[in-house]
């Protein structure tokens, strides 16, 4: 195989020439042969098939810490001048990377399930009533947080550039998760004669959605702050499960959940070492974002539908689950320190008191 | 130590939430085809405003608290923007229809080719690496704008954000698997008036990717088995084909639905119509249009080798009949018929110079 | 034992061997539901897909298929050589798959019974199902017509 193709010697871009089918056949320009940066590419496959980083060899595997590029070439290719430029706010490495997004998305695609046919529905069997309304309520709420990810998601993926298509694949896959996590939640609340619960206030949902000033602010909030709470409920839900069906479920969903605070954590590792006072701006970021997550854990609906779960009913609530959950929030911010500790983001030392009395199960 | 047993600590519950259930005692049942989206339709929870009122994000059938954050500026938030009649089946088709481009497609299968072929081969897979950067992130860009209200077409959506970029992988890993590279990019997909990503409305955005675009590459993908060198690209291609038709028809039965449920908008959507047709028949993003690098790529596979460009070429010709007799009765399918038959579509002369 | 090609009873052969192996149902397969017809020489048959599996297959007359989504026509010689291929090789060699078969005609092999494009289009959608149908005939002892 030749190192570097030759082909007609195309110094001129000629014009596409319009074609009228019945006057015969065009003759090719082929201006396009030679027209490579790196050739005699051959990467095979290996043991678990042939993986997206795989193909990250040579140029094809730089990843540039800043890719000016405005326009969908994909990384690697020969550009073409005079292409009119797209709104890709998001051009720096650190704004978006991650070391695993590349794996992670292979990893998403093995690990795909579907809710329709893989979850063992005629498990179900009927709960008392104050038990069923509250694995629905927590159904709901679970549901609004997948919203609230996937819009926030899908708003920033069209901002990011083609140079770190690998966080874009990744997040594809998350916006799939989210989906999914949606329609299997909906179909918990609705096949075992409960319904749909209260919405969710949405102070944090909020604070998410209005993370407008970049992606990296937005995983803050989605992944550091709520998404280390989110993982802690998601493994009380299947520690306390009814049925085969919500311990598929939940299992699933932490699986899924777990691959996307993967990805948000080593993004945050990334840019807090890579952009500039990226850890000062997350510490303010989480300083405010703390008050209203403690808000959220005040407020009594999550708080009373996973007490009435882990208590076995209301009886058990008041004593018993109320304990339990208090347990999980206090893990929850314990995992929430650790992290924020590893990345270099202060926070013990200025904690929000409700945090606090939290930690010490007050 | 004291034998006294511990009196565990009593708190207060609030459980004013449990009276303020969404529509209660609902069980849906999964059937012949497990528990899809369409079975948990029931009562309140199939009701699909016609206008969704739905400002703070949440599920559609819950109910709603007065002080909650009103959130979603939705821009698509009216049912005929966006609903299409078989949503539900289509994401559930989706889910099962997942593939990997890591494991399914038989790489080993790929064996050198003539330069001339591998560069052809190379050359595509970096137009559809690019073109599905499109159909990736824009219709992503619209389910952030949309109401969850229509959970089920917001899903289709996201699965096919999942499967573009499955196809981006599959033909990044193609040109990067047999002793390639990339080429030069086609600079087809980016921002000027009447391209997908400019639309500022779903309807006319859909018009342009699933209806023009989308099935312009689909006929592309299926015609994958006749230019694929080796299985590893006819898979390839076959696969890309499914998930792109899926996308298609999400395409057209949305239009069929807006054309049945807003008839006020016909006409602007017969002008929608009107520029993916130009789109189609003259663009740089349809490889079987007229003459571009890529047609000359594709026609150098059809035929073998750069020695069969005529031959390839002529093989072009009978694709682009094919695209323009699909499209057109895609659009017929979707109620828009008319256009063909008074004379404002230049498809059918098209059609006809082509025979 | 062997069973001709084309009969009823090649067809449930082969639904039955589709339906009991998850194995021949290939990536990119999954649940459908569809109808479609089969035409080969003077035959018709009716298929239904429900979910993961070959609900029905039957003989049928070509007024029983106009409520399908589409129907798959091509001559008897090229149903023939589909299938020896199927048979010689295991599964559809690359240039006699559905799908290369359709592109080789003008007007593909595939035609909605009501000309709806949108139906029709189910063939490409579900089109790894009716290539895993077939490719599953490899584990049917076949006779051809010509032959029996």
């Amino acid at each position: 195989m030749a190192d570097k193709p030759s082909g007609k010697a195309a110094s001129v871009d000629r014009e596409a020439k319009l074609v009228d089918p019945t006057q015969g056949i065009p003759e090719p320009s082929y201006s396009w042969r030679g027209l490579t940066n790196e050739w005699g590419v051959k990467v095979l496959p290996g043991a678990h098939g042939l993986r997206l980083g795989d193909v990250n060899v040579g140029s094809y595997g730089e990843v540039p810490d800043y890719w000016a590029d405005q326009t969908r070439r994909p990384r690697g290719s020969v550009g073409r001048p005079g292409i009119p430029p797209l709104p890709y706010s998001l051009r720096s490495k650190h704004e978006l990377w991650a070391d695993c997004a590349a794996d992670l998305y292979e990893e998403a695609i093995q690990r795909r399930w579907i809710p329709a046919t893989e979850v063992p529905w005629d498990s179900l069997e009927v709960l008392p009533v104050d038990i069923e309304k509250a694995v629905c309520q927590m159904c709901t709420e679970l549901s609004q947080c997948a919203n609230t990810e996937l819009e926030i998601i899908t708003y920033w993926q069209d901002r990011m550039s083609y140079g770190y298509f690998e966080v874009k694949q990744y997040l594809a896959t998350a916006t799939f998760d989210c989906a999914r996590q949606q329609e299997v939640l909906r179909k918990r609340a609705l096949s075992n004669g409960g319904g749909l619960g209260i919405e969710s206030r949405g102070r944090v949902n909020r604070i998410i959605l209005e993370s407008s000033g970049g992606w990296t602010e937005a995983v803050v909030y989605l992944y550091l702050l709520r998404g280390t709470y989110i993982t802690r409920l998601l493994s009380g839900l299947l520690s306390a499960a009814h049925n085969e069906a919500e311990v598929f479920i939940y299992s699933h969903m932490l699986e899924d959940h777990a691959r996307h605070l993967t990805y948000g954590y080593d993004h945050l590792k990334y840019a807090s070492s890579h952009g500039k006072d990226a850890t000062l701006i997350m510490q303010t970021l989480l300083a405010v974002g703390e008050g209203h997550m403690a808000a959220e854990l005040n407020e009594g609906v999550v708080s009373t539908a996973m007490a009435i779960i882990f208590g076995g009913g209301i009886e058990g609530a008041r004593t018993h689950g109320m304990e339990r959950y208090l347990l999980l929030v206090r893990d929850f911010i314990t995992d929430y320190l650790a992290i924020c500790q590893e990345l270099g983001i202060e926070r013990e030392k200025t904690l929000h008191p409700v945090f606090k009395r939290y930690l010490e199960n007050e | 130590m004291s034998e006294a047993t511990e009196i565990p600590r009593e708190h207060e519950l609030d459980t004013s939430w449990m009276d303020n259930m969404a529509e209660w005692g609902v069980t849906a049942k999964p059937g012949k085809r497990g528990l899809t989206l369409a079975d948990v339709q029931i009562g309140s929870y199939a009701d699909l405003p016609a206008i969704s009122d739905n400002m703070t994000g949440r599920p559609r059938g819950s109910t709603p608290r007065a002080e909650a954050y009103r959130v979603g500026a939705y821009q698509v938030h009216t049912l005929s923007e966006i609903w299409l009649d078989n949503a539900e089946y289509l994401y559930e088709e989706a889910l099962q229809r997942q593939w990997s481009s890591a494991t399914d497609i038989p790489w080993h299968t790929l064996k050198p080719l003539p330069d001339d072929v591998e560069e052809a081969e190379c050359l595509l897979c970096t137009f559809f690496n690019e073109v599905e950067f499109v159909a990736g992130d824009v219709p992503a860009r619209w389910i952030a704008r949309t109401t969850p209200d229509y959970l089920e077409a917001r899903n289709v959506l996201s699965a096919q954000v999942m499967d573009e970029a499955r196809h981006m992988d599959v033909f990044r890993k193609r040109a990067l698997a047999n002793g390639g590279g990339l080429m030069r990019m086609s600079g087809a997909t980016s921002g000027f008036v009447g391209s997908i990503d400019l639309a500022r409305d779903f309807t006319e955005m859909s018009t342009r990717l699933h209806i023009s675009g989308e099935g312009a590459v689909l006929t592309m993908f299926r015609m994958g088995e006749l230019f694929g060198q080796n299985d590893a690209e006819k898979t390839m291609y076959r696969l890309c084909a499914q998930d792109e038709a899926r996308h298609v028809a999400f395409g057209v039965m949305h239009l069929r639905c807006l054309g049945d449920t807003a008839p006020e908008r016909r006409e602007e959507i017969e002008c929608y119509l009107d520029e993916a047709e130009e789109q189609l028949i003259a663009g740089q993003q349809n490889p079987a249009g007229r003459q571009s690098e890529s047609s000359e790529a594709l026609a150098v596979l059809l035929g073998g080798g750069s020695q069969h460009y005529d031959e390839g070429h002529k093989k072009l010709l009978v694709i682009r009949r094919r695209q323009l007799k699909e499209y057109m009765k895609r659009v017929i399918s979707a109620g828009f018929t008319d256009r063909f038959e008074n004379g404002r579509s230049p498809i059918p002369a098209q059609y006809a110079a082509t025979a | 034992m062997m069973v001709v090609f084309p009969s009823e009873e090649w067809f449930q052969e082969v639904r039955q061997a589709y339906n009991s192996d998850q194995g021949l149902h290939s990536g990119g397969g999954g649940a459908c539901d569809t109808t479609a017809g089969f035409k080969v020489g003077e035959y018709w048959y009716f298929i239904e897909f429900e979910g993961l599996e070959c609900g029905q297959v039957r003989q049928c007359t070509e007024q029983d298929l106009e409520a399908t989504d589409f129907i798959l026509e091509m001559p008897l010689e090229t149903w023939q050589a589909m299938l020896k291929d199927v048979q010689a090789n295991g599964k559809a060699s690359s240039n006699l798959t559905l799908n290369s078969i359709d592109l080789e005609f003008e007007d593909g092999i595939a035609r909605s019974p009501i000309d709806d494009q949108y139906r029709q289009d189910l063939f490409y959608r579900y089109n790894q199902n009716f290539q895993d149908f077939f490719d599953a005939s490899s584990l049917v002892e076949t006779t051809f017509e010509s032959q029996a």
